[in-house]
């Protein structure tokens, strides 16, 4: 194995992200294990880049059983919600911001960031983060999901500022993006 | 109680409501998303009006828990209110609006008596020629009737039902999962599809595929023609007639870039879209390429026919295409004449044949030309 940077932190999110409750974010982390596992054995290197700068980490979990993966048959949620632990891990990790709120949408929910420590009464500064899972595509489709995400922010009307993280599970791959007009 | 505090508990409630629904509990989801709707509107009136983002987050959000709840008259009041405030910024104004058609669209539903599975697949088509809410009405119906194609091909291969060569899709099939046509909010061009039940499922004895799964079973469809036609296209859908079929209609959907740059299909109920774009049709007509058998270069030349698709015969597998003011037959068509090839009639198309050593031209490949 090559010489790492990081652990990618999926495990306990709740301690250190007060907008995801316990339940959903060991629901996360539990996904995340089942996506992990379709593809791979832990520990398994990851390559994370985050605003130009590309590091080489470990994720390490769990072995899920039979009965936790047929809890999560559906691929896609499950690809969406093991997505989440990843790129709450990703922020933290890289750029020391943690999912200080939540907020619903028609179509799911948007978790807003800020500074690890900060005071928040308000989402006026926070940066929402934008996530997306990918289960088996390689790695260009990873990134063309990130262009993607990039470009409709550049011309739509976007609640921004915001960050848009993609998760490629075999791909092994974590991309964290600003999203920009 | 501040917004913050009251936010906070809306989350609390929403979070639960949403482990809830997943282990199956819809009442008790509702229930407790009405609750976290409650708190969330009682903390919006909290918000000073100087903190525009966090009053647009907040109004989406309080709106959307309401819809959860299947409280559609609490949602439309709290939409309509906000959005006449004119305080809003605009995301979040186009979020409401989008919640306002949704809740418009469950209730057509409702009053039509009809029975519709969950989860709604939207479409989307943007760029070149479209603008927002309209269309050139030619290049939509051409779309219409090719996701049309691929619903009723999807079922088919979901029922285990062999492969149709002529013909439209029995009428017991399109009685099990009719897809029906719903306005989508206009922030390009958009439909939502929904696919009806069956009036009766008692006259379907046996163990069927429900409509909601041929929704999800489409959209993976799609998205494999799309992104991965070799290696997860195959795993999907194992059956090479249906798999070249697929291919041929996600083709057929996708843009040149001339009339229309993208289009997106996407659950109602999701945010990540499948998009396809004139790369995406380049990619894919080179995969269908390389699934057609060659044919050997010595004896056989290629050619690619560009004109209007004026005639086709579906029992005796020809069509002919006028180019200029020729009137050229095209034979051992093979194809699914019916939903591929018929949307195509009287259009502009491409065809690309061989010439055999006799000079007939034999059929390879077909596809509209915009």
């Amino acid at each position: 194995m090559t010489e790492t940077n990081f652990t990618l932190p999926i495990h306990n999110l709740a301690e250190r992200h007060r907008g995801v409750t316990r339940a959903l974010g060991e629901s996360y982390t539990e996904a995340a294990r089942v996506c992990l596992d379709r593809h791979h054995v832990s520990p398994v290197t990851f390559e994370l880049r985050s605003k130009g700068n590309t590091l080489d980490g470990v994720v390490e979990w769990i072995s899920t059983d039979e009965r936790t993966r047929d809890a999560w048959a559906n691929e896609i949620d499950t690809t969406e919600a093991g997505a989440y632990a990843c790129a709450l891990a990703a922020i933290e990790l890289t750029i020391e911001m943690v999912a200080v709120h939540r907020a619903e949408t028609k179509t799911g929910a948007d978790y807003y960031i800020a500074p690890r420590g900060s005071e928040v009464n308000d989402l006026e500064d926070c940066y929402r983060l934008e996530v997306s899972g990918v289960d088996k595509a390689p790695v260009h489709i990873v990134e063309g999901r990130l262009r993607l995400k990039l470009n409709q922010a550049a011309k739509g009307k976007s609640n921004l500022p915001a960050l848009a993280s993609v998760i490629g599970f075999r791909a092994k791959l974590v991309l964290v993006e600003n999203l920009e007009r | 109680m501040a917004w913050a505090d009251l936010h906070s508990q809306s989350e609390s409630l929403a979070s639960e409501a949403e482990a809830t629904l997943r282990q199956g509990n819809v009442d008790k989801a509702r229930v407790l998303y009405e609750q976290a709707a409650e708190a969330e509107a009682r903390g919006l009136e909290q918000l000073d009006v100087s903190k525009k983002r966090t009053l647009g987050i907040s109004a989406v959000s309080a709106a959307s828990l309401w819809y959860k709840a299947a409280h559609y008259v609490e949602a439309q009041q709290l939409a309509y209110k906000w959005l006449s405030s004119g305080v809003l910024p605009e995301f979040a104004e186009e979020q409401l609006q989008g919640l306002l058609q949704a809740i418009w669209n469950e209730t057509a539903m409702q009053k039509a008596g009809l029975r519709f599975a969950p989860g709604q697949v939207v479409v989307s088509v943007k760029g070149g020629d479209v603008v927002t809410g309209g269309a050139p009405l030619d290049l939509i119906v051409e779309k219409v009737q090719t996701v049309q194609s691929l619903f009723y091909r999807t079922a088919e291969l979901l029922y285990a039902q062999p492969y149709r060569q002529h013909g439209q899709p029995s009428q017991e099939l399109r009685e099990m999962c009719r897809p029906w046509l719903f306005q989508a909010v206009p922030g390009s061009y958009q439909f939502a599809v929904a696919v009806q039940e069956p009036a009766q499922q008692d006259l379907f004895p046996g163990k069927r595929p429900k409509a909601v799964e041929v929704a999800s079973h489409f959209l993976e469809i799609l998205r494999a023609s799309v992104e991965e036609p070799e290696t997860v296209l195959p795993k999907i859908v194992p059956d090479p007639q249906y798999r070249g079929t697929f291919l041929k209609l996600t083709r057929n959907l996708a843009p040149t870039g001339k009339s229309f740059e993208a289009m997106e299909v996407r659950s109602a109920d999701a945010t990540e879209p499948i998009t396809l774009v004139p790369s995406a049709r380049k990619n894919i007509g080179d995969v269908i390429r390389r699934q057609t058998p060659a044919r050997d270069p010595s004896q056989f030349t290629e050619e690619t026919l560009l004109g209007v698709l004026r005639a086709v015969h579906l029992d005796r597998d020809w069509l002919e295409v006028t180019v200029d003011k020729d009137h050229i037959r095209v034979e051992d068509v093979g194809e699914a004449i019916d939903d591929l090839i018929g949307p195509m009639v009287n259009r502009p198309v491409i065809v690309h044949v061989v010439r055999d050593p006799q000079g007939r031209r034999l059929f390879r490949d077909i596809e509209p030309s915009e």
